[in-house]
């Protein structure tokens, strides 16, 4: 049986972590620069199925990036070149046959700030939906129930979906942006740094939601909050200066780091 | 007295600041109290005075205003008398000193007339058929016979005396009002007023734009600016999301921003040179030879025209649309196309599905800076199609409706040419303090349904943008 | 990745490395004060000094305060500094060092209640050799696992764990040459008894210096080697260059 490796840049060898078969993403030899500014390092790492796996490090390591990278919302910008392959679920997503429309898709995306677009609650989950097959609208009013039911959001505004949704709270609107995000049914979700502009309650809300989807698809989380990442995640991934430098389940990243690099960051201790 | 102290102690800045602040808004109060009197004061039946001159002259009319004399030994008063066709002048100033005795008879007349202006003087009679009525019974048959359309009142002839005696022959047919402003109440006064200011607002000029209403003028200016809103709002927002969205953002398109910037600088009379040169005499004078040769040599669009001066505006208030447009669009948050584009939008679906309806409020603030702007042009307008008098309006009930090649009225010219170009200067003066209260007005009115579209958008959709 | 006695003292937050600090100090406090409870309590009972063996068990209340103390301090720690890796070993091993050395004070504070009833025995007392050579291995196994703590020296720690072995089997020997005494003469057996006592809490205190050596392995390599075979240990906690 092949075992999913990714190389430790502590001793360079295969560390396995779980069996190839539960890899959803492999991220091989992945660079990328701005400019020609080097952004990441021949990132090699592999993301399992159905579970959370955080990204952490500190500012500008290249970990939202790496983030972009997946879902190639770096198309939209001219002056980013990249080498090396990410392959989901066996596909390149830079693959020729790969439309880019199709891989956004199947890879849905939450940002730092809540981003609801100026409409109805109801319009704003329905957005996906009509960028893709016509349905009737029974069928995506029930689309649109299960998604906000599964961004554990529907109690709370199915008594006003056609009101404005930047009328809800910044907690809602981030679990509304997940319901959107959702309701295209996705396999993977990333989520960028998701809670870093809400308060505690709603962060905790976030958190608990990640924590749920897991059974239904696999989640990449940035974070600057560390302890998020523990709480929530089942891996993680420590980034620095565009490099991957350290990965590992979370409960040993978090309790007995191998590397001092890793110490450092996560204690808050002077590199 | 603790502002005073904190105001103190700031310093001599807050009250330089809050100094010009007071002077601009006194400025502006200013420029609306005299619009708003001398405008609307126009309109209002002013008592009409009789006096009789130490010499032994009779003199009726209306006060309009005193000056002392040159040699400082009292004031002059300036009356208005009428009566052009009897003693060929309207005016007559009369010094104070000399005046002997000043009444204000009650049955002193004001006829508005259709031509030679307006008559101040007595009712004699009035003949009806053959029938001769004298008195108040002639007052009676002429406030009756105003009543009717103009084709009936010809069997009427008035009998009028002027205060100085000589009598005068009118048809009914060529008087539009009559009225006795001694005799009026607050309540009829008021009645007269609002009816005058009716007139103004909805006829068409008379006396070589000396008298009578703006109404072509206001249609024109709101036909125009329609015409150039239609032209300038596509052209401008698809230059505005071309250059926020989709060029390269490098120097070149760094260059194009700052020349359309300028652009909103240059004096609008060099667009109305271009708009001469290029749409009149190139393009206009094309289409004549293609099309309308029959025409030739009497020009069809190779003159001025409401298609001309619509086109020549949108090309002035095009950077206004471009520069309001692009900073609505570069206001929204990067977040939201991103959003969009991660959902698997494309381009194209991002911008109309997410983009252009939030920089819906900007794009209209564009629109509505361009229509503020292009209603009170003048200088462009004078080169390509207004008109001093346009003899037909350019929307009318024959096909095909709107004449994009007419000539047209506009009210920033016609106060120019009522100003400047009237033969009584005078009686203009008033009348240019009106048309100018409805320029300002319409811009007023304009802006004001700008303002609430623009609250009633973001009203729609939360807060924000 | 191990980790050395001043890693503790480089977080970006003093005031964080001032706190990790004082935990450390206080808990080499209260591992002092427990050595010196156990010494003079092993003293009063050889050189029958009872007026000693009363201060050893009165100091015992202030053992236990100093333990009350410094758990106070790690759940201050935990809550407002939701420590991690290196930092949330370290509060952890405070905190179960504490209620091993708080067990120690216990087992002294026994020795000297012994050390009492023996005292008022005019006989001669059987069994204080074994109780002298043992109590030297166990005070030096208790010296020796709070000096690894002091130095997080993982080789030191290894060093009580395997003595602890050697302690286990002295005790045994000690126990069955009590109960030969026992067997000898009837009327010692009261004497006997708490002598054995003491041996039993000397056995126990060798115990829980050797729980404080683990708690070291496991502060300094993050191994939790509690319950593991001695020898599995020599494998894994050998020193390892990385």
């Amino acid at each position: 049986m092949l075992a999913s490796r990714h190389v430790d840049h502590a001793n360079q060898a295969p560390v396995t972590l779980f069996p190839a078969e539960q890899c959803c993403l492999t991220i091989d030899r992945f660079s990328l620069a701005y400019a020609g500014k080097s952004a990441l390092q021949e990132l090699t790492l592999q993301v399992p199925r159905h579970r959370v796996t955080a990204f952490i490090g500190p500012s500008g390591c290249g970990k939202s990036t790496l983030l972009r990278a997946i879902n190639r919302l770096h198309d939209l910008n001219e002056s980013v070149s990249h080498s090396g392959d990410i392959t989901l679920e066996g596909h390149n997503i830079h693959a020729a046959d790969m439309k880019v429309t199709e891989l956004r898709r199947r890879v849905g995306m939450v940002f730092q700030t809540p981003n609801p677009f100026p409409m109805s609650i109801y319009e704003n989950v329905a957005f996906g939906l009509r960028l893709q097959k016509r349905l009737a609208k029974r069928q995506r009013d029930d689309v649109i129930e299960w998604a906000l039911t599964s961004a554990a959001l529907w109690d709370e505004v199915k008594d006003r979906l056609h009101r404005s949704a930047w009328q809800l709270s910044g907690g809602q609107q981030q679990r509304l942006v997940i319901a959107r995000t959702l309701a295209v049914q996705p396999d993977v979700l990333l989520l960028d740094e998701p809670a870093s502009a809400l308060d505690p309650i709603s962060t905790l809300k976030i958190e608990e939601l990640i924590r749920n989807l897991k059974s239904q698809l696999t989640l990449v989380l940035v974070t600057h909050n560390m302890q998020q990442a523990a709480r929530v995640s089942d891996y993680t991934a420590f980034l620095q200066q565009g490099e991957l430098v350290e990965y590992g389940p979370t409960d040993h990243v978090f309790t007995n780091p191998r590397l001092q690099r890793t110490e450092n960051y996560i204690t808050g201790r002077m590199a | 007295m603790t502002w005073l102290k904190n105001a103190m102690q700031q310093g001599v800045w807050p009250w330089l600041c809050a100094g010009s602040v007071a002077i601009s808004l006194l400025m502006l109060g200013a420029l609306l109290a005299l619009l708003l009197t001398r405008g609307l004061g126009h309109f209002w039946p002013a008592g009409l005075d009789e006096i009789t001159l130490n010499n032994g002259e009779v003199v009726a009319g209306e006060a309009v205003r005193e000056m002392p004399l040159p040699d400082q030994t009292g004031s002059e008063r300036l009356y208005f008398t009428g009566n052009r066709d009897l003693d060929d002048a309207r005016w007559r100033w009369v010094a104070i000193d000399t005046i002997a005795r000043q009444t204000q008879p009650a049955d002193l007349l004001r006829l508005e007339r259709r031509a030679w202006g307006d008559f101040i003087g007595y009712l004699e009679a009035v003949e009806v058929n053959g029938e001769r009525f004298t008195g108040d019974d002639a007052w009676q048959q002429v406030q009756q016979a105003l009543a009717l359309p103009t084709a009936q009142r010809t069997h009427y002839q008035l009998t009028l005396r002027t205060p100085q005696g000589q009598t005068l022959r009118q048809s009914l047919a060529t008087v539009i009002n009559v009225e006795a402003p001694n005799a009026m109440h607050l309540g009829q006064k008021l009645r007269a007023w609002g009816s005058e200011v009716w007139q103004f607002l909805s006829q068409g000029p008379r006396a070589a734009n000396t008298g009578g209403g703006v109404w072509p003028a206001i249609f024109g200016t709101m036909l125009m600016v329609i015409v150039m809103s239609v032209i300038v709002t596509p052209f401008g927002v698809l230059a505005a999301i071309y250059l926020n969205e989709i060029a390269h953002q490098g120097p070149l398109t760094r260059l194009v921003r700052i020349g359309v910037r300028n652009l909103a600088g240059v004096p609008s009379i060099v667009y109305g040179v271009f708009g001469l040169g290029v749409f009149v005499y190139g393009i206009g004078g094309s289409l004549d030879e293609w099309f309308f040769d029959d025409a030739l040599p009497s020009p069809t669009f190779g003159t001025g025209g409401l298609l001309w001066a619509s086109l020549t505006l949108a090309l002035l208030t095009l950077p206004v649309v471009i520069v309001a447009t692009e900073e609505g669009l570069a206001r929204i948050p990067e977040a939201q196309r991103e959003g969009a584009v991660a959902l698997g939008a494309t381009r194209l679906e991002m911008l109309t599905r997410v983009v252009l309806p939030m920089a819906m409020p900007a794009m209209l603030t564009g629109v509505i800076l361009a229509v503020a702007r292009a209603a009170g042009e003048v200088a462009p307008l004078m080169l390509v199609g207004v008109a001093k008098l346009a003899p037909q309006m350019p929307l009318d009930g024959e096909f095909p409706y709107l004449h994009l090649e007419r000539k047209f009225m506009h009210l920033g010219y016609h106060l120019f040419d009522t100003a400047f170009h009237g033969e009584d200067v005078q009686a203009a003066i008033p009348l240019v303090y009106a048309t100018a209260l409805l320029l300002v007005l319409i811009v007023l009115v304009l802006n004001l349904t700008a303002i609430l579209l623009r609250h009633h958008l973001r009203r729609q959709r939360g807060s924000e943008c | 990745m191990d980790i050395t006695s001043d890693t503790h003292s480089t977080h970006i937050s003093r005031q964080f490395n001032q706190e990790l600090e004082e935990l450390k100090t206080h808990l080499m406090a209260m591992g002092g004060m427990v050595e010196k409870q156990v010494q003079d309590a092993v003293f009063a009972l050889l050189e029958n000094d009872s007026r000693l063996a009363e201060k050893v068990r009165d100091n015992d209340r202030q053992v236990n305060d100093l333990q009350i103390q410094i758990d106070d301090e790690c759940t201050r720690v935990l809550a407002r500094r939701q420590p991690a890796a290196s930092d949330l070993r370290l509060v952890l091993a405070v905190i179960r060092a504490t209620s091993d050395l708080e067990r120690i004070g216990d087992e002294a504070s026994k020795i000297a209640r012994n050390a009492l009833t023996l005292s008022e025995n005019s006989n001669t007392v059987r069994g204080l050799v074994e109780v002298r050579h043992i109590s030297e291995h166990v005070r030096k196994m208790l010296r020796d696992s709070l000096t690894a703590f002091a130095r997080f020296d993982t080789e030191l720690a290894m060093q009580v764990i395997r003595e602890d072995e050697f302690v286990d089997g002295e005790y045994g020997s000690a126990m069955r040459s009590l109960m030969t005494f026992m067997m000898e003469d009837s009327r010692s057996i009261t004497s006997v008894l708490s002598v054995m006592w003491v041996l039993r809490a000397l056995e126990r205190v060798g115990d829980h210096a050797n729980n404080l050596a683990e708690h070291v392995v496991y502060l300094v390599k993050g191994l939790d080697i509690r319950h593991t075979d001695p020898d599995t240990l020599d494998q894994q906690a050998a020193p390892k260059k990385s």
